[in-house]
């Protein structure tokens, strides 16, 4: 075999897929492993103070602890955050899908809709983040209505301007070939375009995603009785380092998680293209 | 082509494909040879329009004047003309040759109907004797690149034009099946594939297929066969030509290959650039062996080099050419 003779740190070569693993877990662990050497020892003795990293082993019993329930008051409440969380990204986005989606497409196939939707997609483009939060607040109160507006608006606008680019992309000759086999214009946006658009679509549904669970913090810094981002307030409030260090864990894996089911769904969806990672 | 007599057979001497021209092609309509001949080989020019009024059945396809000025001051073709007849029981297969930059394919997408080619700048683009007013299922196309609807089944891609005709599904997939076999698929291997397992020969097969069940009068090909290796190339042509036995079409094949215009057609319309003008039209002899096979006769070969000459002298001045 040839590749067998390839080295492996020949210019763009990707390394095989157990290769790739044990490098990444390998520099995984040599991050965990200086973290332990820099908390190592008494806490006056250490090279980073605990006041300002704990150690591994203490985020260790945290995060599980929180998993399954402990000494406590926290103890075994992560999963009921973890839904919490998920609950709200789901709604703002289900409703950021359904409005956004569809938008996105009209304005894909018309131009005058493009245009007139354009102003508006811009405006909402660049409202900052932060931004968002005393602006929802003012319109939708600071229960849970208000953190479903505040991931509809932070990401509709984007899923409109993703799916307007993914029809404009799909090239004229497959439009053109269905015309010259008779199809009408409806049928071209129903058989053809959506069709070809969707796995572009769906990619950036998966990117959104993932930038939503991110987002949603924000907005449960301000009353939320569950939630990662709550976790991290009380973590914060408390000056409990392990419970904060413990939620970024909880958090990294729940987004890699998700981002993995997404992308299995997506070979399940869209056999024809395989999603790119 | 049934009214012609087969030619002589692969034979090195004079009595090729050359001799069978003047023998056969020259007396068929009774013109005079024309005065552009070769200095080895005589291929007659085709018939050019006279009168186009009183032709009594409509004309397939008929160019009167056309002429395509884009927005920004580019003109892609100028003062085009030409027709073709119908000719009962069966199409004519006219190739178009030319360098890049010629207006070939604006010719082959304004019988399409598809913008931006499409509505012509002056003069009247003629199907059926009625103006073209936009792309419909009587002209089929075939695009180089290809294409297959990524989302669709082999069956489904074959299907499409008949699913937007609403015909019920157990009924369309009977018919794609039949034309899956036609164009040299394994209707039981490749039926359910998507068109990322195929390659790039089978692909265009799909597609051939997808405009051949639609049974259209005039099918347009636009260099379908650039892309493929050339053994793949020799058996799409040689389907190609058993194909449009059958059909009774009128193909309009776009193409860079002389080998390719000489072989497949029935009438070359030779196209020089910038803009494009239609400098000669002339009938060759007719496909009646395997592509690999005849495009390696002397005779044939001799017929390709006349043509190759023939473009190369026509071509640094187009004005002494017909507009």
């Amino acid at each position: 075999m040839i590749r067998s003779t390839r080295s492996i740190f020949a210019l763009r070569a990707a390394p095989s897929p157990i290769i790739g693993r044990l490098i990444g877990f390998v520099s995984v662990a040599a991050l965990v492993l200086v973290w332990y050497l820099v908390t190592l020892g008494a806490p006056e003795s250490r090279i980073v103070s605990p006041a300002i990293l704990p150690t591994p082993v203490e985020v260790g019993q945290r995060l599980l602890s929180l998993i399954t329930g402990g000494a406590d008051s926290e103890g075994g409440t992560l999963f009921l955050h973890i839904a919490a969380s998920l609950r709200r990204v789901i709604s703002g986005f289900a409703l950021a899908f359904f409005v956004g989606v569809p938008l996105g497409i009209l304005a894909g196939c018309s131009g005058p809709v493009r245009a007139a939707l354009a102003p508006h997609a811009l405006f909402l483009r660049n409202i900052p983040l932060a931004a968002l939060i005393p602006l929802t607040m003012v319109t939708f109160g600071i229960d849970e209505q208000q953190k479903t507006m505040f991931i509809f608006i932070a990401v509709a606008p984007f899923l409109m301007g993703d799916a307007l680019v993914a029809i404009l992309r799909v090239p004229d000759k497959y439009i053109e070939t269905a015309q010259t086999r008779g199809a009408s214009t409806w049928q071209i946006i129903s058989k053809v375009l959506i069709p070809l658009a969707m796995p572009a679509i769906y990619s950036s549904m998966r990117t959104l995603f993932g930038l939503a669970v991110g987002y949603i913090m924000l907005a449960e810094l301000v009353n939320a009785d569950l939630g990662l981002g709550h976790m991290l307030l009380v973590g914060q409030r408390r000056s409990d380092l392990p419970t904060i260090f413990a939620a970024l864990v909880a958090i990294a894996t729940l987004a890699y998680l998700v981002d993995r089911g997404l992308a299995f769904l997506q070979g399940k969806i869209f056999p024809y293209r395989p999603a790119e990672d | 082509m049934t009214d012609i007599q087969t030619p002589p057979g692969a034979a090195p001497e004079k009595s090729g494909v050359g001799s069978w021209l003047r023998r056969n092609v020259l007396h068929r309509r009774q013109e005079a040879p024309s005065p552009i001949s070769a200095d080895t080989v005589t291929v007659k020019e085709a018939p050019q329009d006279k009168s186009a009024s009183d032709a009594a059945p409509p004309r397939v396809v008929e160019f009167r004047n056309v002429s395509k000025t884009y927005d920004d001051g580019y003109t892609a073709i100028q003062d085009i003309t030409f027709h073709v007849d119908d000719l009962p029981g069966k199409g004519e297969f006219i190739t178009l040759l030319g360098p890049s930059g010629c207006g070939k394919s604006t010719i082959l997408r304004l019988i399409a109907g598809l913008s931006p080619q499409h509505p012509a700048t002056s003069g009247q683009v003629l199907v059926g004797g009625l103006p073209v007013e936009g792309p419909g299922a009587d002209r089929g196309m075939v695009f180089q690149d290809y294409i297959a609807f990524d989302n669709r089944s082999v069956l489904d891609n074959v299907a499409f034009g008949l699913e937007c005709q609403g015909m019920p599904r157990a009924e369309r997939y009977e018919r794609a099946r039949e034309v899956i076999q036609q164009v040299g698929l394994d209707v039981a291997r490749d039926q359910y594939k998507y068109p990322h397992q195929l390659s790039g020969g089978m692909r265009q097969r799909v597609a051939i297929a997808g405009t051949l069940i639609l049974k259209p009068k005039i099918i347009l090909m636009d260099e379908p066969f650039g892309a493929l290796d050339p053994a793949t190339r020799y058996r799409m042509q040689d389907l190609i030509v058993s194909l449009w036995r059958e059909l009774e079409a009128t193909v309009f094949f776009v193409t860079h290959s002389v080998e390719e215009a000489v072989y497949l057609g029935d009438r070359t319309m030779i196209f020089s650039p910038g803009p494009g003008r239609l400098l000669q039209q002339l009938e060759v002899p007719p496909p009646d062996r395997p592509a690999k096979t005849m495009q390696r006769e002397p005779a044939f070969l001799e017929v390709v080099f006349a043509i190759k000459d023939m473009v190369e002298k026509l071509e640094p001045s187009p004005s002494s050419g017909r507009g």
